[in-house]
């Protein structure tokens, strides 16, 4: 055994109060953990650092990067990246896939039925005005029927684990869910790092996720296409998640495509090439619905299409994921996540909700208001953490002022207990030494016409600020490698 | 392949092949410079205002002496000069990125590393002792470029557009250095030693398109104005060569147009006819009207550019 004191986890200290994911009950180190602990405990503080400057050159390189702007130079910088991985074992995983389909299917027929006959809300299982009032439902897409019936054929679940050990989704992102290329850089950045360490693991791949998105794609290409044409749209380079909409593209083998590389001609889509126009057929779309056709959503609009949404609604063209999904992924929607599941799929709901006070209910208003402290407050339609209070982090006059905002709109926000997500190891530069650090994990779930496909594995991201909940990267946040066990 | 991509894409090789090109002529021709035989070639002024030419920037007015640090900065590493090397090897990878999902990551990768090699080399190393280093790696980093365009990419129809803009810029290089080459050696003749078709400036044209060992081997003979234009404008063989050149971006058009029909409006036609005229060329033909020749030659590459960009970049 290398010396205790010279070894990068001397110093890690585990604050009993939190769950910390390496840790059993007992207080042991769990077993899936034990080799990658003594693997990592092998290796000096120096050691360490020179596998993370490793790590980071390998992103840097593989142009992994985001622009930020300083002093008027502008900088590449790359996303914090954590060398430990988490590990999920196959039966904890299984839990997580199900659910995970199971909220992607009911959510799907959700939206089928609130486009269409509105059962749901008609027999008041669902508060009509939750639907009526929401700036994402778009009138455009009633009656609508999107090839092969899937609306949201990408969703990423945002999962996290409670300390009492149990699994909660804290949200559904069914727009355009991002990040899923990070769960490969990350892998293949772990892999240049530390190769050895999975000699002693059998971890699923993650580099299947293009494939099967492209087969699930094809499974809906509209009516009478044979071999179906599919793209990938992208705002352009200069989006942040540029370099997403490339790796999928690439490893597609599809064109990625700008708004004015294509066009509408009698109601079908062509692309621009070398050789003239040719037909469009499936277009995995990275920009929102307001910007998709100038014609019938926003007319500033230029990084869309004038006439894509005429061709998608003669079943011309599909588009992933269908226009007007926003309404389902809305934080008061997901609070009826519960009654949704079970209205459609007559199950009972495989992965917990957090519980959800409505601040349009007069009652829970009040509950809300005398319980700030002990609440996060969300705001329902900001996404990427933008908004967010939680009490106890608030002074006596920021509680004053969030009473203030939630009384003048009391639609737009929800409150829920405040979660304590769970901690684990991760290396802090400032420090030279693992600290723990709160986690979330994000999932991909791709639904096709009669098969769906989960990516075993999924972005953990973790809270680099000491104590922080929020995890976004546009909030400070890194990522970790996510191993799931065979 | 979409055409704003094809477009990117022949740009990225375009930009490729002339950083590299600045770059050797830079330290070509300071080092040879150094050791020269006459005074004339060894003087700083006469090798800075060659780099000037080269690139196409203002020389130096008559009584304008240059600043050697100052050239030397604008040639490689100044971000506000579009013809710098920096500017290159950004626009580079501003194009490569924008076709990302089309070219492989080894490829992508290195031209990253490249440009990260380029962005961050310390100025004043490179101005007071890293020219030679800093060329050199220029030179080996497009090599490997080209090394991965040629053995990593699909030889298709992106690659064949990479390909035109590799040939047709590495012949608009090699007509500039020619040109640039030309005036030196008309500059320094005159002395005992001295003479323009034995000038020494043939020799140190010859080594800014890498061609110098070749051509002794072809001909066993010191260079002269006559030899070496021929080596480098008409002999297919020399890689480096203007007839090379043209052959490729024969051979790539057609990737992208094999029709045989007769189309005098196409860009494969305006290249073969180009193309069909050096084939059966003697150099004494050029040699006499080399100004003529420059003159024509550069307006041919911008016409099969031009060509070029309305029958397949239009979108």
């Amino acid at each position: 055994m290398p010396k205790e004191d010279s070894t990068i986890f001397a110093s890690y200290q585990r604050d009993p109060s939190l769950f910390d994911e390496i840790y059993d009950a007992k207080g042991q180190i769990k077993d899936v953990y034990k080799t990658l602990f003594q693997l990592y405990g092998g290796h000096s503080i120096p050691d360490y650092m020179t596998l993370n400057e490793k790590a980071r050159s390998s992103f840097f390189n593989q142009g992994i990067t985001f622009q930020v702007y300083h002093d008027k130079q502008m900088q590449e910088k790359i996303f914090p990246f954590d060398l430990f991985p988490r590990i999920i074992d196959s039966k904890e995983w299984e839990v997580i896939e199900k659910g995970a389909i199971q909220r992607s299917r009911a959510l799907n027929l959700f939206l089928w039925d609130i486009y269409h006959e509105k059962k749901i809300l008609k027999q008041g299982v669902v508060p009509l005005e939750l639907i009526s009032s929401s700036e994402n439902y778009l009138h455009q897409m009633i009656g609508v029927d999107p090839p092969g019936g899937i609306y949201n054929h990408i969703s990423g679940t945002d999962v996290i684990k409670h300390n009492d050990g149990q699994y909660y989704v804290l949200e559904d992102n069914i727009r355009c869910p991002s990040g899923v290329s990070y769960v490969i850089c990350n892998r293949t950045a772990l892999k240049r790092a530390l190769f050895g360490v999975f000699n002693h693991y059998e971890t699923h791949t993650v580099t299947n996720y293009a494939e099967n998105l492209l087969d699930l794609l094809e499974s809906v290409k509209p009516h009478g296409v044979d071999v179906p044409n599919t793209v990938v749209i992208t705002p352009g380079m200069y989006n942040s998640a540029f370099y997403e909409h490339s790796y999928l593209a690439k490893t597609m083998g599809v064109e990625l495509v700008e708004g004015r590389d294509l066009f509408v001609e009698n109601d079908f889509v062509y692309m621009r090439t070398i050789k003239g126009p040719q037909k469009v057929d499936i277009i995995y779309r990275r920009i929102d619905d307001q910007f998709l056709d100038p014609l019938e959503f926003r007319a500033d609009s230029s990084l869309g299409v004038p006439g894509l949404f005429s061709a998608y609604k003669k079943g011309n063209v599909t588009l992933a994921n269908a226009p007007g999904t926003g309404v389902a992924d809305d934080k008061a929607v997901y609070t009826y996540m519960p009654e949704i599941i079970k209205y459609y799929l007559d199950e009972t709901p495989i992965l917990n909700n957090v519980h959800t006070y409505h601040c349009s209910r007069p009652k829970e208003l009040a509950y809300v208001l005398d319980h700030i402290h002990e609440l996060v407050i969300k705001p329902v339609d900001e996404a990427g953490g933008y908004g967010i209070s939680i009490g106890n982090r608030l002074t006596k006059e920021e509680i004053e002022t969030v009473k203030k905002q939630i009384k003048e709109h009391p639609r737009k926000y929800v409150a829920q207990p405040i979660m304590s997500l769970s901690v684990h190891p991760t290396y802090i530069d400032e420090t030279s030494s693992f600290e723990q650090r709160h986690v979330d994990l994000r999932t991909f779930t791709i639904l096709g016409k009669d098969r769906d496909f989960v990516l075993k594995g999924g972005l953990t991201r973790v809270a680099l600020k000491k104590g922080n909940l929020i995890v976004n990267s546009s909030q400070g946040g890194g990522s970790k490698d996510t191993w799931v066990l065979k | 392949m979409l055409a704003r991509v094809a477009n990117n894409l022949f740009w990225m090789g375009r930009y490729i092949e002339r950083s590299e090109h600045i770059a050797r002529y830079m330290h070509v021709n300071y080092f040879s410079s150094l050791d020269a035989p006459n005074e004339l070639s060894r003087s700083r002024q006469f090798v800075l205002n060659s780099m000037l030419r080269m690139i196409g920037a203002p020389e130096a007015g008559e009584n304008e002496v240059l600043d050697e640090e100052a050239v030397l900065f604008k040639l490689a590493l100044d971000p506000e000069h579009p013809f710098s090397i920096i500017s290159n090897v950004k626009y580079a990878r501003e194009n490569a990125n924008s076709a990302r999902d089309l070219i492989s990551t080894d490829l992508y990768e290195s031209i990253n590393k490249f440009y990260h090699f380029v962005l961050k080399y310390p100025e004043q190393h490179f101005l007071k002792k890293g020219l030679y280093d800093f060329a050199i790696n220029i030179i080996e980093m497009s090599s490997i470029l080209r090394g991965r365009i040629r053995s990593t990419l699909l030889h298709d129809e992106v690659y064949a557009i990479i390909m035109l803009g590799v040939n047709l810029e590495r012949a608009n290089q090699l007509i500039r250095i020619i040109n640039a080459k030309y005036y030196d050696a008309l500059y320094a003749q005159g002395s005992y030693e001295a003479k323009f078709s034995k000038s020494f400036e043939w020799t140190t044209l010859l080594k800014c398109v890498e061609s110098y060992d070749m051509m002794r081997r072809f001909y066993k003979k010191t260079p002269t104005s006559l030899t070496t234009l021929e080596f480098l404008i008409l002999n297919p063989n020399c890689p480096r060569s203007m007839m090379n050149s043209l052959n490729q971006v024969y051979t790539h058009i057609r990737v992208l147009d094999n029709s045989f029909r007769y189309n005098k409006r196409s860009t494969a036609f305006l290249v073969g006819r180009v193309r069909a005229e050096y084939q059966y060329k003697y150099i004494e033909e050029i040699e006499g009207n080399i100004k003529q020749f420059i003159e024509a030659m550069l307006k041919n590459l911008a016409d099969i550019g031009d060509k070029m960009e309305n029958e397949f970049f239009h979108y």
